[in-house]
């Protein structure tokens, strides 16, 4: 009993009408790095965000170091040795990488902070662990990884000894991985245990010592790492065998629609700002932008649809000049976008399904003449897409905020698609969606693309763009790194240009004739 | 219009003098502001402290008890703020024009009902609060006119800057406020309590906006109008605004409100209309916040931009 | 599953706040009930009192709906009157400088200048806030100030009628609305404000304007992403409102005075955008909020008048109305209450990082 350091028992939590977890499970024993699978929402992050004491939990039992604790608050998690790094850092953009550190548990001269031994700790752990930091910067100057490490040396500053990570490796590249997990071994040397919190099964199988599966909120199995492998993984994770391969038609390729030349654009973070970046995309093909997420294709994409301003260069659609243009314009010359956040950009959430899908026409016949709107069109067409897109619920009067993800993403998938654009601009199309409605978004994209229009895809799922795309292009720190066509294309060479490199396979493509190199 | 007789150095105090009633809403602004709270009701604080301070000082005949009575006003009407607002959730700018309006109110309500009149309220029992009178200063006209004679708040309102600027951003408390404002989230993971700070600068904030009233009513003067802040209160917030929230920068703003405020009433005396220069305040406050606005505006764009700055 | 909680709301809010009226009442002396009597009298009863009511009804509506729309795009005009008295002012301009045009084109002008100057004078706070995010409280009570004094130098200097109350010169005879109910001052201007914000109701629910209005109101970066400009959009919502706080002024010109008065308004619009306050600007409640309000304004001065009990009890009565209302969490059960919390920390939109983009 006494070799386990967190237990988890029966653990069941609700949000208002949603059961997040139903049947939690979990327990750490300590020194390990015990990893936590499934998809999204699984109810993985939540059972270690209610260990971490950012939710109660509704009933169950759970035991840190044999003592059992009932109402748990951040503090009490951290007194209780726990960290946390979550997916969104906790970090102050405006404050210094010391001052976020330090927060909370500021050393003290009284009651003024004192900063020289705040600093003295500190390079203790940059040097124990060899990870690299700069104090003084502010956590808006520097870059993400830094901030992952940042976070790291948080929760050990805070002095825990059970160190939980949630997604870490979403924002890193696979060479970044490598040095992460090499950081992750010193810490087990050290002593300390780590709960993983991960979805990618490959860096799973190579990191943990023990896996816990979990499935729509409840516990499926935890087995040894030499037990398994990813396919077993995999289908426990999703419960079936899952065959996320949709067959690539070959493309056929006809007229330039979007061409971009030469663009530069303000940006978020210094290294997503992008500085001359050219691509074109012609009718009839795919065309995939891979890159780890914050390398400047959020801001690309804002640039293109008119959302920000472009400060040097052109883009054409279908030849008509629409740089700087207003957005609204830019759907008229044929623009049909799906935005990366269908929360912030995509849907209106108090407003009804059906005026979210008639949304970009809603001033246009037959649904208005002049100002007055009509509103049975508006209905009908509604209720059609609703159909034609297995929308659930069918309600076209219900509120946007009542659907799940993968409804919601329906819906925004539905409108763009309907309004039948020339280019259509898929920005991370399943991310937050569930596995039947990632599987019919993919069919939809292939459909549009057999039927004549250009698609520029952009993930950070790998997988989604070697999947889809017919041509990859490779973004980072906002610059193209590198374009090669789908028959060349594989995770090690995409995934080496992802990160700035340009690996010996990537090479041989460039011989081959098949990949151009920026 | 004699120039040399508007500018001279009798404007720097004056300038100083009708700056701290907004320099102390300003501050009262500052420090909810650091917990992300616009503190939109300064302008009501402000007249139930004046209100209270005349009150109270008509009826004890102490300013002491009159300073008190006003800052504890203004913590019970920050209080039902923070109550509104933290626990019941109530938008922020709705509260604070509410508290105004109930400011408006009660005060109205008791200028009848504890003084037996209406309209405004003078009396020469009102004790006003002391001036630091320094007889060697007497003989020296330039001595006399720069430093002799302040009002005792006119002197603490300086030292409130220093003190708040240093607990920003030297003690333990100002960096879990800043963060607190800025990344509640982060703050709470850190363990900290955030709606326990919230309600601690609310606290604070009616303390001051109490003191704020209490200089207006009782040591700017002695007597009591209806709606005697006449827009004080917000000029305070639109200093803050100007500052970004921090101490000193809000303070160089309230001074360039009681400059204008000086310079106005000199040029009365030139026949200007009253009203153009009753105007003058409001309009310079306008333009300020709309610069410091458009100012910051620019600042972000350019740290974004893709041109300007150097490749790492 | 908002909505009945939405009126059990309110209608508990009012019982609260007329409570704890009573309790003061009775802590001062007074009787509460035959206070309260008489307020309902004084409003009601009597042709005096009655037209008194719907007189001051007037610019309550209007105002209100003025608060109301601008609302929608989410900004808070605190300067519907600074946009009453200059509306008021040009109004009594057009009336009272234009001579020999038949009455329904004059009266036409009037409110069209009227209007034509509210909506530019919103404008700017609307053009602030959508370019540069100013906070438009602070700006628009400025702006108020700032109107206030414009009027006054006007109608004290070159717009005086040099009687030696500060007024304008009386505007021509067939421009002034006629008062339909004798002794009081109501007039048939509320027919004009009733038809006003029949089709101001109407735009709001039913048209693309509306639809345009509500949706950059919601969510300001989906609006830019379907194609309806914000920035754009938030300007035309405050020229609205802006032109419908005109309308009020020149109104209260026509038909209650028939000139143009230094500070006749003690705060009218303030009412009025405590009326939609309170109702959390629900289109659908506002006109009846706005006529309760009208109701405690007219019969407070009955009730002062038969009771002693003063005015400005009524008017604390109103402000503890709202501060209450405000309170969005206020009369949910527990159970909801908790479940809120935990909604808000899953989404955790407060929570998150840039909380303080108005001040930094």
């Amino acid at each position: 009993m006494n070799e386990y350091i967190v237990e988890m028992t029966d653990i069941e939590k609700n949000f208002e009408l949603v059961k997040a977890v139903s049947n939690g499970q979990f327990n750490l024993k300590k020194g390990e790095i015990h990893s936590l699978i499934g998809e999204n929402g699984a109810g993985k992050s939540t059972m270690m965000k209610i260990l971490y004491g950012i939710y109660p939990y509704d009933s169950g039992t759970i035991k840190v170091n044999g003592e059992k604790l009932a109402d748990i608050t951040p503090k009490q998690a951290i007194e209780h040795e726990i960290g946390m790094v979550h997916q969104e850092f906790m970090l102050v953009n405006e404050l210094t990488v010391l001052e976020n550190i330090i927060l909370g548990f500021e050393p003290r001269k009284r009651i003024t902070i004192d900063f020289d031994s705040a600093r003295k700790d500190i390079q203790k752990y940059i040097d124990n662990y060899k990870m690299d930091i700069q104090p003084n910067k502010r956590i808006n100057q520097i870059s993400v990884g830094e901030a992952q490490r940042v976070e790291i040396i948080k929760t050990l500053y805070r002095g825990a000894q059970i160190l939980i990570l949630d997604e870490p490796t979403a924002v890193l590249t696979p060479q970044e991985c490598k040095k992460f997990f090499e950081i992750l071994n010193n810490l087990k040397a050290d002593g300390k245990s780590v709960v993983f919190i991960s979805h990618k099964l490959k860096e799973v199988m190579e990191i943990s010592d023990r896996i816990t599966v979990m499935r729509q909120g409840r516990y499926v199995d935890t087995v040894n790492k030499a037990d398994t492998n990813t396919a077993n993984l995999a289908k426990m994770m999703v419960g079936r065998e899952v065959f996320l391969n949709v067959e690539r038609r070959k493309a056929e390729i006809g007229d330039t629609v979007l061409e971009v030349k030469d663009l530069w654009t303000s940006g978020e973070k210094e290294l997503s700002k992008i500085r001359g970046v050219s691509l074109t995309v012609k009718s009839g093909e795919i065309v995939g932008i891979a890159g780890i997420d914050g390398n400047g294709q959020s801001e690309f994409v804002e640039a293109i649809a008119g959302l920000r301003k472009v400060e040097q260069g052109t883009v054409l659609l279908d030849g008509a000049n629409i740089t700087n243009r207003s957005p609204q314009k830019i759907r008229e010359i044929g623009l049909t976008h799906i935005p990366e956040d269908r929360n912030l950009r995509g849907l209106s959430r108090g407003m009804s399904i059906m005026d979210n899908l008639v949304a970009v026409k809603a001033d246009q016949k037959p649904f208005a003449k002049g100002i007055v709107r009509n509103r049975k069109e508006i209905f009908d067409f509604s209720a059609e897409l609703i159909k034609k897109f297995d929308v659930r619920p069918d309600n076209p009067y219900a509120l946007a905020q009542s659907l799940s993800g993968g409804n919601a993403q329906k819906v925004v998938v539905a409108r763009e698609v309907d309004a039948n654009g020339k280019l259509l601009i898929a920005s991370q199309p399943s991310r937050g969606v569930d596995i039947g409605a990632i599987e019919s978004i993919r069919k939809i994209l292939n459909e549009v693309k057999a039927s004549g229009k250009g698609i520029l895809l952009v993930s950070a799922d790998l997988e989604e763009i070697l999947s889809l795309s017919d041509r990859i292009v490779v973004m980072y720190e906002g610059k193209i790194m590198g374009t090669i066509d789908a028959e060349d294309a594989n995770e090690d060479n995409v995934g080496m240009m992802m990160m700035g490199g340009i690996s010996s396979e990537a090479n041989k493509a460039v011989e081959a004739g098949g990949a151009v190199l920026s | 219009m004699d120039f040399s007789s508007i500018f001279d150095y009798t404007l720097i105090y004056a300038t100083i003098r009708a700056a701290t009633p907004i320099l102390f809403a300003a501050l009262a602004a500052v420090i909810t502001q650091q917990a992300d709270i616009i503190n939109i009701g300064t302008e009501g604080i402000m007249l139930t402290g004046a209100f209270t301070a005349v009150c109270v000082s008509y009826f004890t005949g102490s300013w002491v008890l009159a300073l008190l009575a006003a800052m504890i006003a203004g913590v019970v009407m920050a209080m039902i703020m923070a109550t509104a607002h933290i626990k019941y959730k109530a938008d922020i700018c709705a509260i604070g024009t509410a508290i105004n309006i109930f400011a408006l109110a009660i005060t109205k309500f008791g200028i009848k009902q504890f003084l037996g009149t209406s309209g405004s309220f003078t009396n020469p029992r009102i004790i006003a609060i002391p001036k630091i009178h320094i007889s060697i200063f007497d003989s020296n006209k330039y001595l006399n006119g720069l430093l002799n004679n302040w009002s005792l708040m006119e002197i603490f309102g300086i030292v409130m800057v220093f003190m708040i600027t240093f607990m920003l951003y030297r003690t333990v408390w100002g960096l879990r406020l800043r963060s607190v404002g800025r990344f509640p989230m982060a703050a709470k993971t850190a363990g900290i309590n955030v709606n326990r700070m919230k309600y601690q600068v609310m606290v604070i904030s009616g303390i001051l906006g109490g003191m704020a009233g209490a200089h207006l009513s009782i040591g700017y003067s002695q007597m009591f109008t209806e709606n005697m802040t006449n827009g004080r209160g917000f000029m305070g917030v639109a200093a803050m605004f100007f500052g970004s929230a921090n101490p000193m920068l809000a303070w160089i703003g309230c001074l360039l409100f009681g400059l204008t405020d000086s310079i106005g009433g000199r040029l009365q005396a030139y026949g200007w209309p009253s009203q153009f220069v009753l105007m003058m305040p409001y309009i310079i406050t306008i333009f300020v916040l709309t610069v410091s606005l458009w100012r910051k505006s620019v600042r972000e764009a350019k740290i974004k931009s893709s041109l300007l700055t150097e490749q790492l | 599953m908002k909505s009945p909680n939405k009126y059990i709301n309110l209608l508990l809010t009012i019982v609260v706040s007329m409570l704890i009226g009573a309790v003061i009442m009775l802590m001062l002396g007074y009787n509460p009930l035959e206070a309260y009597f008489q307020l309902f009298k004084g409003a009601f009863v009597g042709k005096l009192n009655l037209g008194t009511t719907l007189q001051k009804f007037v610019p309550l509506l209007l105002t209100s709906m003025a608060f109301v729309i601008s609302s929608r795009v989410g900004i808070f005009n605190v300067g519907v009157e600074g946009e009453l008295y200059l509306g008021a002012l040009a109004a009594a301009w057009v009336g009272f400088t234009f001579t020999g045009l038949p009455a329904p084109v004059h009266i036409v002008f009037c409110f069209a200048f009227a209007m034509l100057v509210g909506a530019a004078w919103a404008s700017i706070p609307g053009a602030l806030k959508a370019q540069w995010g100013v906070n438009e409280v602070c700006v628009t009570i400025l702006m108020n100030y700032v109107a206030m004094f414009i009027t006054s130098y006007l109608v004290n200097g070159p717009f005086s009628a040099k009687t030696g109350v500060p007024q304008t010169p009386a505007v021509a005879a067939g421009v002034k609305l006629t008062q339909f109910m004798r002794p009081s001052q109501a007039h048939t201007g509320l027919f004009i404000a009733i038809a006003a914000v029949i089709f101001i109701y109407w735009l709001m629910s039913r048209s693309t304007l509306g639809y345009k209005f509500t949706s950059a109101g919601l969510n300001p970066l989906h609006a830019q992403y379907v194609g309806i400009d914000p920035k754009k959009t938030m300007i035309r919502a405050m020229m609205l409102s802006g032109a419908v706080g005109g309308m009020a002024g020149c109104i209260e010109v026509l038909g209650v005075y028939g000139y143009f008065l230094d500070n006749f308004s003690s705060g009218i619009a303030f009412d009025g955008m405590l009326a939609a306050l309170i109702v959390k600007s629900d289109i659908k409640t506002v006109p009846f909020m706005a006529f309760f309000l009208a109701v405690l304004k007219s019969g407070a001065l009955g009730m002062e008048r038969y009771t002693g009990v003063s005015k400005a009890i009524v008017d604390t009565i109103i402000a503890v109305f709202i501060i209450f209302a405000t309170m969005e969490a206020l009369f949910t059960f527990k159970k909801k209450h908790k479940a809120k919390k935990e909604a808000s920390a899953v989404t955790g939109k407060e929570d998150q990082q840039g909380g303080l983009n108005n001040g930094f």
